[in-house]
Protein backbone atom coordinates (compact mmCIF):
# COMPACT_ATOMS: atom_id res chain seq x y z
CA UNK A 1 0.00 0.00 0.00
CA UNK A 2 2.79 2.39 0.93
CA UNK A 3 4.62 1.56 -2.28
CA UNK A 4 1.45 2.24 -4.23
CA UNK A 5 1.07 5.62 -2.59
CA UNK A 6 4.67 6.48 -3.40
CA UNK A 7 4.11 5.52 -7.02
CA UNK A 8 1.01 7.68 -7.40
CA UNK A 9 1.60 10.75 -9.56
CA UNK A 10 1.72 14.09 -7.81
CA UNK A 11 -1.04 16.63 -8.28
CA UNK A 12 1.19 19.07 -10.16
CA UNK A 13 0.21 19.36 -13.80
CA UNK A 14 1.04 21.25 -16.96
CA UNK A 15 -1.54 21.49 -19.71
CA UNK A 16 -1.20 22.48 -23.36
CA UNK A 17 -4.17 24.54 -24.48
CA UNK A 18 -5.02 24.68 -28.19
CA UNK A 19 -7.56 27.13 -29.49
CA UNK A 20 -8.93 29.20 -32.35
CA UNK A 21 -9.95 32.82 -32.14
CA UNK A 22 -13.21 34.23 -33.31
CA UNK A 23 -13.36 36.14 -36.60
CA UNK A 24 -10.93 39.01 -36.11
CA UNK A 25 -12.44 40.87 -39.07
CA UNK A 26 -16.03 40.57 -37.90
CA UNK A 27 -16.29 44.28 -37.23
CA UNK A 28 -14.16 45.67 -40.03
CA UNK A 29 -10.98 45.51 -42.02
CA UNK A 30 -8.77 46.44 -39.03
CA UNK A 31 -8.53 44.73 -35.68
CA UNK A 32 -6.62 44.99 -32.41
CA UNK A 33 -4.88 41.74 -31.56
CA UNK A 34 -5.17 42.19 -27.80
CA UNK A 35 -8.94 41.89 -28.33
CA UNK A 36 -8.54 38.79 -30.47
CA UNK A 37 -5.91 36.57 -28.82
CA UNK A 38 -6.26 35.47 -25.20
CA UNK A 39 -3.64 37.25 -23.12
CA UNK A 40 -1.90 34.11 -21.87
CA UNK A 41 1.80 34.04 -21.04
CA UNK A 42 3.78 31.95 -23.50
CA UNK A 43 1.02 31.89 -26.13
CA UNK A 44 2.19 31.22 -29.67
CA UNK A 45 0.27 31.46 -32.95
CA UNK A 46 0.32 28.35 -35.13
CA UNK A 47 -1.83 29.26 -38.16
CA UNK A 48 -3.56 32.15 -39.81
CA UNK A 49 -6.73 31.15 -41.61
CA UNK A 50 -8.50 33.71 -43.74
CA UNK A 51 -11.24 33.92 -46.27
CA UNK A 52 -12.68 36.79 -48.25
CA UNK A 53 -14.43 37.38 -51.53
CA UNK A 54 -13.22 39.80 -54.14
CA UNK A 55 -15.67 41.60 -56.37
CA UNK A 56 -13.92 42.98 -59.41
CA UNK A 57 -13.69 43.16 -63.15
CA UNK A 58 -11.43 40.35 -64.42
CA UNK A 59 -9.26 42.82 -66.32
CA UNK A 60 -8.66 45.16 -63.38
CA UNK A 61 -5.51 44.99 -61.31
CA UNK A 62 -6.02 44.19 -57.67
CA UNK A 63 -3.79 43.18 -54.77
CA UNK A 64 -5.17 42.15 -51.39
CA UNK A 65 -2.96 42.12 -48.29
CA UNK A 66 -3.78 40.38 -45.04
CA UNK A 67 -1.26 41.42 -42.43
CA UNK A 68 -0.28 41.88 -38.81
CA UNK A 69 2.15 44.51 -37.64
CA UNK A 70 5.27 43.69 -35.65
CA UNK A 71 5.22 45.93 -32.58
CA UNK A 72 8.71 44.88 -31.47
CA UNK A 73 10.91 45.00 -34.56
CA UNK A 74 8.66 47.10 -36.79
CA UNK A 75 7.32 46.01 -40.18
CA UNK A 76 5.05 43.00 -40.32
CA UNK A 77 4.95 39.75 -38.40
CA UNK A 78 2.58 38.28 -40.93
CA UNK A 79 1.71 39.50 -44.43
CA UNK A 80 0.03 37.54 -47.18
CA UNK A 81 -0.69 39.10 -50.55
CA UNK A 82 -3.09 37.72 -53.16
CA UNK A 83 -2.77 39.01 -56.69
CA UNK A 84 -6.15 39.16 -58.40
CA UNK A 85 -4.87 41.09 -61.41
CA UNK A 86 -6.36 39.85 -64.70
CA UNK A 87 -8.58 37.22 -63.14
CA UNK A 88 -12.17 37.30 -62.02
CA UNK A 89 -13.03 37.86 -58.41
CA UNK A 90 -13.71 34.88 -56.23
CA UNK A 91 -13.68 33.62 -52.69
CA UNK A 92 -10.32 32.66 -51.33
CA UNK A 93 -9.70 30.30 -48.46
CA UNK A 94 -6.18 30.13 -47.10
CA UNK A 95 -4.54 28.36 -44.21
CA UNK A 96 -1.06 29.68 -43.59
CA UNK A 97 1.09 27.81 -41.07
CA UNK A 98 3.12 30.00 -38.74
CA UNK A 99 6.16 28.73 -36.91
CA UNK A 100 4.90 29.33 -33.38
CA UNK A 101 5.44 33.07 -33.21
CA UNK A 102 5.00 34.43 -29.65
CA UNK A 103 2.04 36.65 -28.82
CA UNK A 104 4.15 39.75 -28.21
CA UNK A 105 5.07 39.87 -31.90
CA UNK A 106 1.44 40.08 -33.02
CA UNK A 107 0.43 43.66 -33.53
CA UNK A 108 -2.75 45.06 -35.01
CA UNK A 109 -4.12 43.27 -38.07
CA UNK A 110 -5.75 44.44 -41.26
CA UNK A 111 -7.05 43.55 -44.72
CA UNK A 112 -6.04 46.15 -47.30
CA UNK A 113 -6.30 46.20 -51.05
CA UNK A 114 -4.83 48.11 -53.93
CA UNK A 115 -6.39 48.59 -57.34
CA UNK A 116 -10.00 48.44 -58.45
CA UNK A 117 -12.54 46.22 -56.79
CA UNK A 118 -13.54 45.48 -53.24
CA UNK A 119 -13.25 42.82 -50.58
CA UNK A 120 -16.40 41.34 -49.07
CA UNK A 121 -17.08 39.04 -46.14
CA UNK A 122 -13.61 39.04 -44.59
CA UNK A 123 -12.97 36.21 -42.18
CA UNK A 124 -9.67 35.91 -40.31
CA UNK A 125 -8.97 33.53 -37.43
CA UNK A 126 -5.79 32.52 -35.64
CA UNK A 127 -5.02 29.15 -34.14
CA UNK A 128 -2.87 29.29 -31.04
CA UNK A 129 -1.48 27.22 -28.23
CA UNK A 130 0.01 27.81 -24.81
CA UNK A 131 1.17 25.97 -21.72
CA UNK A 132 -0.84 26.74 -18.61
CA UNK A 133 2.39 26.36 -16.64
CA UNK A 134 4.62 28.36 -18.96
CA UNK A 135 5.23 30.51 -15.91
CA UNK A 136 5.46 28.01 -13.01
CA UNK A 137 4.55 30.80 -10.60
CA UNK A 138 1.16 31.20 -12.29
CA UNK A 139 -0.31 28.33 -10.30
CA UNK A 140 0.84 26.57 -7.12
CA UNK A 141 -0.05 23.28 -8.84
CA UNK A 142 2.48 23.90 -11.62
CA UNK A 143 5.68 21.84 -11.54
CA UNK A 144 8.58 24.03 -10.49
CA UNK A 145 6.39 26.40 -8.47
CA UNK A 146 8.31 28.17 -5.73
CA UNK A 147 6.56 30.02 -2.90
CA UNK A 148 6.88 33.78 -3.18
CA UNK A 149 9.53 35.37 -1.00
CA UNK A 150 8.88 39.07 -0.44
CA UNK A 151 11.51 41.40 -1.77
CA UNK A 152 13.56 42.98 0.97
CA UNK A 153 14.38 46.53 -0.02
CA UNK A 154 18.10 47.18 -0.13
CA UNK A 155 19.50 49.05 2.84
CA UNK A 156 20.70 52.47 1.75
CA UNK A 157 24.40 53.07 2.05
CA UNK A 158 24.85 55.05 5.23
CA UNK A 159 28.21 56.56 6.08
CA UNK A 160 29.22 55.00 9.36
CA UNK A 161 30.77 57.70 11.58
CA UNK A 162 32.82 55.00 13.25
CA UNK A 163 34.72 54.59 10.02
CA UNK A 164 35.98 58.17 10.27
CA UNK A 165 39.63 58.15 11.23
CA UNK A 166 39.39 61.05 13.67
CA UNK A 167 36.41 59.51 15.49
CA UNK A 168 38.15 56.18 15.49
CA UNK A 169 41.25 57.70 17.06
CA UNK A 170 39.15 59.41 19.69
CA UNK A 171 37.30 56.20 20.47
CA UNK A 172 40.58 54.30 20.69
CA UNK A 173 41.90 56.86 23.09
CA UNK A 174 38.75 56.68 25.23
CA UNK A 175 38.90 52.93 25.19
CA UNK A 176 42.53 53.07 26.20
CA UNK A 177 41.69 55.34 29.14
CA UNK A 178 38.80 53.15 30.10
CA UNK A 179 40.99 50.09 29.81
CA UNK A 180 43.56 51.74 32.03
CA UNK A 181 40.89 52.58 34.59
CA UNK A 182 39.51 49.12 34.38
CA UNK A 183 42.95 47.67 34.65
CA UNK A 184 43.67 49.75 37.70
CA UNK A 185 40.39 48.77 39.27
CA UNK A 186 41.08 45.17 38.47
CA UNK A 187 44.53 45.45 39.91
CA UNK A 188 43.17 47.04 43.10
CA UNK A 189 40.49 44.43 43.32
CA UNK A 190 43.05 41.70 42.82
CA UNK A 191 45.29 43.23 45.47
CA UNK A 192 42.39 43.45 47.90
CA UNK A 193 41.47 39.92 47.18
CA UNK A 194 45.05 38.75 47.68
CA UNK A 195 45.32 40.74 50.90
CA UNK A 196 42.08 39.35 52.13
CA UNK A 197 43.25 35.91 51.18
CA UNK A 198 46.51 36.49 52.99
CA UNK A 199 44.63 37.81 56.05
CA UNK A 200 42.38 34.87 56.02
CA UNK A 201 45.33 32.56 55.67
CA UNK A 202 47.26 34.27 58.45
CA UNK A 203 44.30 34.23 60.73
CA UNK A 204 43.78 30.59 60.00
CA UNK A 205 47.42 29.81 60.63
CA UNK A 206 47.47 31.91 63.75
CA UNK A 207 44.34 30.26 64.87
CA UNK A 208 45.88 26.88 64.39
CA UNK A 209 49.19 27.92 65.87
CA UNK A 210 47.50 29.82 68.61
CA UNK A 211 45.55 26.85 69.56
CA UNK A 212 48.70 24.74 69.66
CA UNK A 213 51.13 27.14 71.25
CA UNK A 214 49.05 29.26 73.51
CA UNK A 215 49.57 26.90 76.17
CA UNK A 216 49.98 27.20 79.84
CA UNK A 217 53.66 28.04 79.50
CA UNK A 218 52.99 31.21 77.55
CA UNK A 219 50.34 32.27 79.94
CA UNK A 220 52.70 31.80 82.80
CA UNK A 221 55.39 33.89 81.09
CA UNK A 222 52.91 36.61 80.42
CA UNK A 223 51.88 36.68 84.00
CA UNK A 224 55.52 36.89 85.11
CA UNK A 225 56.19 39.82 82.88
CA UNK A 226 53.15 41.60 84.05
CA UNK A 227 54.21 41.01 87.63
CA UNK A 228 57.44 42.94 87.11
CA UNK A 229 56.79 46.44 88.33
CA UNK A 230 60.05 48.19 87.32
CA UNK A 231 58.52 49.14 84.04
CA UNK A 232 56.74 52.54 84.46
CA UNK A 233 53.29 52.69 83.15
CA UNK A 234 53.71 56.34 81.85
CA UNK A 235 56.45 58.29 80.02
CA UNK A 236 57.14 62.04 80.51
CA UNK A 237 59.23 64.32 78.24
CA UNK A 238 59.60 68.05 78.66
CA UNK A 239 59.37 70.22 75.53
CA UNK A 240 61.49 73.40 75.53
CA UNK A 241 59.56 76.72 75.72
CA UNK A 242 60.07 79.60 73.15
CA UNK A 243 59.08 80.91 69.75
CA UNK A 244 60.13 79.22 66.68
CA UNK A 245 60.65 81.85 63.99
CA UNK A 246 60.29 81.41 60.24
CA UNK A 247 63.65 81.27 58.68
CA UNK A 248 62.53 81.93 55.07
CA UNK A 249 61.76 85.51 54.17
CA UNK A 250 60.26 86.41 50.79
CA UNK A 251 61.26 89.72 49.29
CA UNK A 252 58.54 91.96 47.88
CA UNK A 253 58.65 92.09 44.12
CA UNK A 254 56.41 91.69 41.07
CA UNK A 255 55.49 88.12 40.24
CA UNK A 256 55.53 87.41 36.47
CA UNK A 257 52.57 85.70 34.78
CA UNK A 258 53.02 82.01 34.54
CA UNK A 259 51.83 81.49 30.96
CA UNK A 260 53.06 77.96 30.89
CA UNK A 261 51.07 77.14 33.96
CA UNK A 262 48.06 78.87 32.51
CA UNK A 263 48.27 76.84 29.32
CA UNK A 264 48.66 73.70 31.36
CA UNK A 265 45.63 74.70 33.43
CA UNK A 266 43.54 75.29 30.29
CA UNK A 267 44.68 72.07 28.78
CA UNK A 268 43.78 70.21 31.95
CA UNK A 269 40.40 71.93 32.04
CA UNK A 270 39.72 70.93 28.44
CA UNK A 271 40.83 67.43 29.11
CA UNK A 272 38.66 67.30 32.17
CA UNK A 273 35.63 68.55 30.23
CA UNK A 274 36.30 66.05 27.53
CA UNK A 275 36.60 63.24 30.02
CA UNK A 276 33.37 64.26 31.72
CA UNK A 277 31.55 64.43 28.39
CA UNK A 278 33.00 61.15 27.24
CA UNK A 279 31.52 59.53 30.33
CA UNK A 280 28.05 60.61 29.29
CA UNK A 281 28.66 59.48 25.74
CA UNK A 282 29.81 56.17 27.05
CA UNK A 283 26.61 55.79 29.05
CA UNK A 284 24.50 56.23 25.92
CA UNK B 1 26.87 -48.30 -68.52
CA UNK B 2 28.37 -46.99 -65.30
CA UNK B 3 30.08 -44.18 -67.07
CA UNK B 4 26.77 -42.88 -68.56
CA UNK B 5 25.06 -42.94 -65.24
CA UNK B 6 27.78 -40.87 -63.63
CA UNK B 7 27.67 -38.35 -66.41
CA UNK B 8 23.94 -37.89 -65.86
CA UNK B 9 24.41 -37.26 -62.14
CA UNK B 10 26.96 -34.52 -62.77
CA UNK B 11 24.68 -32.92 -65.26
CA UNK B 12 21.78 -32.84 -62.79
CA UNK B 13 23.93 -31.21 -60.12
CA UNK B 14 24.92 -28.45 -62.52
CA UNK B 15 21.30 -27.69 -63.36
CA UNK B 16 20.32 -27.41 -59.68
CA UNK B 17 21.89 -23.87 -59.25
CA UNK B 18 20.20 -21.38 -56.80
CA UNK B 19 18.12 -18.39 -58.03
CA UNK B 20 16.66 -15.47 -56.04
CA UNK B 21 13.92 -13.07 -57.06
CA UNK B 22 14.35 -9.75 -55.25
CA UNK B 23 11.21 -7.58 -55.29
CA UNK B 24 11.27 -3.80 -55.37
CA UNK B 25 8.24 -2.32 -53.66
CA UNK B 26 7.08 1.22 -54.20
CA UNK B 27 4.09 2.96 -52.69
CA UNK B 28 2.52 5.81 -54.63
CA UNK B 29 0.12 8.03 -52.75
CA UNK B 30 -2.18 10.23 -54.72
CA UNK B 31 -1.17 13.88 -54.83
CA UNK B 32 -4.77 14.79 -55.63
CA UNK B 33 -7.61 14.28 -53.19
CA UNK B 34 -11.29 14.86 -53.92
CA UNK B 35 -13.60 15.49 -50.99
CA UNK B 36 -17.27 16.33 -50.71
CA UNK B 37 -17.37 19.53 -48.72
CA UNK B 38 -21.09 20.07 -48.83
CA UNK B 39 -23.94 17.70 -49.62
CA UNK B 40 -26.44 18.94 -52.19
CA UNK B 41 -30.15 19.16 -51.70
CA UNK B 42 -32.89 19.45 -54.29
CA UNK B 43 -35.54 22.01 -53.72
CA UNK B 44 -38.97 21.61 -55.27
CA UNK B 45 -40.11 25.09 -56.32
CA UNK B 46 -42.81 23.74 -58.57
CA UNK B 47 -44.46 20.38 -59.11
CA UNK B 48 -42.33 19.49 -62.09
CA UNK B 49 -38.94 20.93 -61.02
CA UNK B 50 -36.17 19.84 -58.72
CA UNK B 51 -33.41 22.39 -58.33
CA UNK B 52 -30.30 22.94 -56.20
CA UNK B 53 -30.58 26.71 -56.56
CA UNK B 54 -30.79 28.42 -53.20
CA UNK B 55 -33.65 30.55 -54.51
CA UNK B 56 -35.56 27.32 -55.15
CA UNK B 57 -34.89 26.00 -51.66
CA UNK B 58 -32.02 23.81 -52.71
CA UNK B 59 -28.38 23.55 -51.74
CA UNK B 60 -25.59 23.32 -54.28
CA UNK B 61 -23.10 20.57 -53.54
CA UNK B 62 -19.45 21.57 -53.17
CA UNK B 63 -16.51 19.36 -54.10
CA UNK B 64 -12.97 20.18 -53.05
CA UNK B 65 -9.89 19.22 -55.00
CA UNK B 66 -6.62 19.26 -53.01
CA UNK B 67 -3.60 19.14 -55.28
CA UNK B 68 -0.06 18.86 -53.98
CA UNK B 69 1.61 19.02 -57.39
CA UNK B 70 0.90 21.88 -59.78
CA UNK B 71 0.14 21.16 -63.45
CA UNK B 72 -0.15 17.43 -62.85
CA UNK B 73 -3.89 16.83 -62.64
CA UNK B 74 -7.19 17.91 -64.07
CA UNK B 75 -10.57 17.98 -62.40
CA UNK B 76 -13.38 16.31 -64.34
CA UNK B 77 -16.79 17.00 -62.88
CA UNK B 78 -20.06 15.78 -64.33
CA UNK B 79 -23.37 17.17 -63.17
CA UNK B 80 -26.25 14.65 -63.09
CA UNK B 81 -28.25 13.61 -66.13
CA UNK B 82 -30.23 10.90 -64.41
CA UNK B 83 -31.56 9.96 -61.01
CA UNK B 84 -29.79 7.18 -59.20
CA UNK B 85 -32.88 6.71 -57.11
CA UNK B 86 -36.42 7.89 -57.79
CA UNK B 87 -39.99 6.70 -58.07
CA UNK B 88 -40.93 5.26 -61.38
CA UNK B 89 -41.02 8.00 -63.99
CA UNK B 90 -43.07 7.66 -67.11
CA UNK B 91 -41.97 10.81 -68.83
CA UNK B 92 -38.75 12.47 -69.89
CA UNK B 93 -36.61 14.44 -67.49
CA UNK B 94 -34.78 17.45 -68.90
CA UNK B 95 -31.51 18.03 -67.10
CA UNK B 96 -29.50 21.24 -66.87
CA UNK B 97 -26.51 22.04 -64.73
CA UNK B 98 -23.14 23.68 -64.45
CA UNK B 99 -19.90 23.60 -62.51
CA UNK B 100 -18.02 26.68 -61.31
CA UNK B 101 -15.26 27.61 -58.92
CA UNK B 102 -16.73 28.52 -55.55
CA UNK B 103 -13.57 29.24 -53.62
CA UNK B 104 -9.81 28.98 -54.02
CA UNK B 105 -6.75 28.76 -51.82
CA UNK B 106 -4.74 30.83 -54.26
CA UNK B 107 -5.98 33.86 -56.12
CA UNK B 108 -4.60 32.50 -59.38
CA UNK B 109 -7.07 29.60 -59.24
CA UNK B 110 -9.82 32.06 -59.89
CA UNK B 111 -8.80 31.82 -63.54
CA UNK B 112 -10.04 28.21 -63.62
CA UNK B 113 -13.51 29.54 -64.26
CA UNK B 114 -12.42 31.15 -67.50
CA UNK B 115 -10.13 28.37 -68.62
CA UNK B 116 -12.48 25.47 -67.95
CA UNK B 117 -13.68 23.27 -70.79
CA UNK B 118 -17.34 22.21 -70.91
CA UNK B 119 -18.92 19.54 -73.02
CA UNK B 120 -22.13 17.60 -72.53
CA UNK B 121 -22.62 17.50 -68.77
CA UNK B 122 -18.88 17.50 -68.07
CA UNK B 123 -16.58 20.30 -66.97
CA UNK B 124 -12.83 19.85 -67.14
CA UNK B 125 -10.40 22.11 -65.34
CA UNK B 126 -6.63 21.87 -65.47
CA UNK B 127 -5.35 22.25 -61.92
CA UNK B 128 -2.33 24.41 -62.69
CA UNK B 129 -1.73 25.63 -59.14
CA UNK B 130 -1.04 23.54 -56.07
CA UNK B 131 -3.61 24.00 -53.36
CA UNK B 132 -7.31 23.55 -52.80
CA UNK B 133 -10.11 24.46 -55.15
CA UNK B 134 -13.77 24.29 -54.25
CA UNK B 135 -16.18 23.60 -57.11
CA UNK B 136 -19.89 24.05 -56.75
CA UNK B 137 -22.30 22.18 -58.96
CA UNK B 138 -25.77 23.28 -59.83
CA UNK B 139 -28.38 20.86 -61.10
CA UNK B 140 -31.99 21.14 -62.24
CA UNK B 141 -34.41 18.44 -63.33
CA UNK B 142 -37.52 19.43 -65.25
CA UNK B 143 -40.03 16.63 -65.57
CA UNK B 144 -42.09 16.24 -68.73
CA UNK B 145 -43.95 19.29 -69.89
CA UNK B 146 -45.00 20.88 -66.64
CA UNK B 147 -45.79 17.42 -65.38
CA UNK B 148 -45.90 16.80 -61.67
CA UNK B 149 -43.15 14.61 -60.32
CA UNK B 150 -44.42 11.59 -58.47
CA UNK B 151 -43.93 11.65 -54.74
CA UNK B 152 -40.86 9.94 -53.34
CA UNK B 153 -37.16 10.34 -52.78
CA UNK B 154 -34.99 11.54 -55.63
CA UNK B 155 -31.27 11.11 -55.62
CA UNK B 156 -28.79 12.17 -58.27
CA UNK B 157 -25.01 11.79 -58.31
CA UNK B 158 -22.35 14.36 -59.16
CA UNK B 159 -19.30 12.58 -60.45
CA UNK B 160 -16.00 14.29 -59.66
CA UNK B 161 -12.69 12.78 -60.77
CA UNK B 162 -9.11 13.86 -60.49
CA UNK B 163 -7.21 12.63 -63.52
CA UNK B 164 -3.45 12.73 -63.93
CA UNK B 165 -2.32 14.67 -66.98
Amino acid sequence: MAALLVCLPSYSYSEQVFGTTTNAASSGYNWVMSNVLPQATGLTVSNVIYRYTTVKDPDDPMLVHVSNENPIDGGYTFRSTDDWTGIPGNTINRVIPISQIPIEYWGDGSIEWEGKGRVDDPFVVYTYQYDTCYDPQADPDCPGYKPEIPDIPPVPDVADPINDQFVQDELDREMMLRDEDEEEKQRAKLADAEEEEEDVDLETVLGIVGRSLQGAEDTAKHNQVMALSQFSQQYFQQLPDGVIEDTVVLKDSRLPRNNRGRRLQFAQDLLHDKLVKSQYRGEQ
Amino acid sequence: MFKKTLALCVSLAAMNAYAVDTPIIGQVESKCVVTTDKQGVYGNPSASILSTDAADGGVEPVVRFDVVLAEAYKAVIAHPISFSQSPQLNDVVNWTGSTSVEAVSDAGMSAYDTSKVEYDNVTEVDLDIAGSTWFKVSSEADYGFNKALPGGTYTAIVEANCIAL
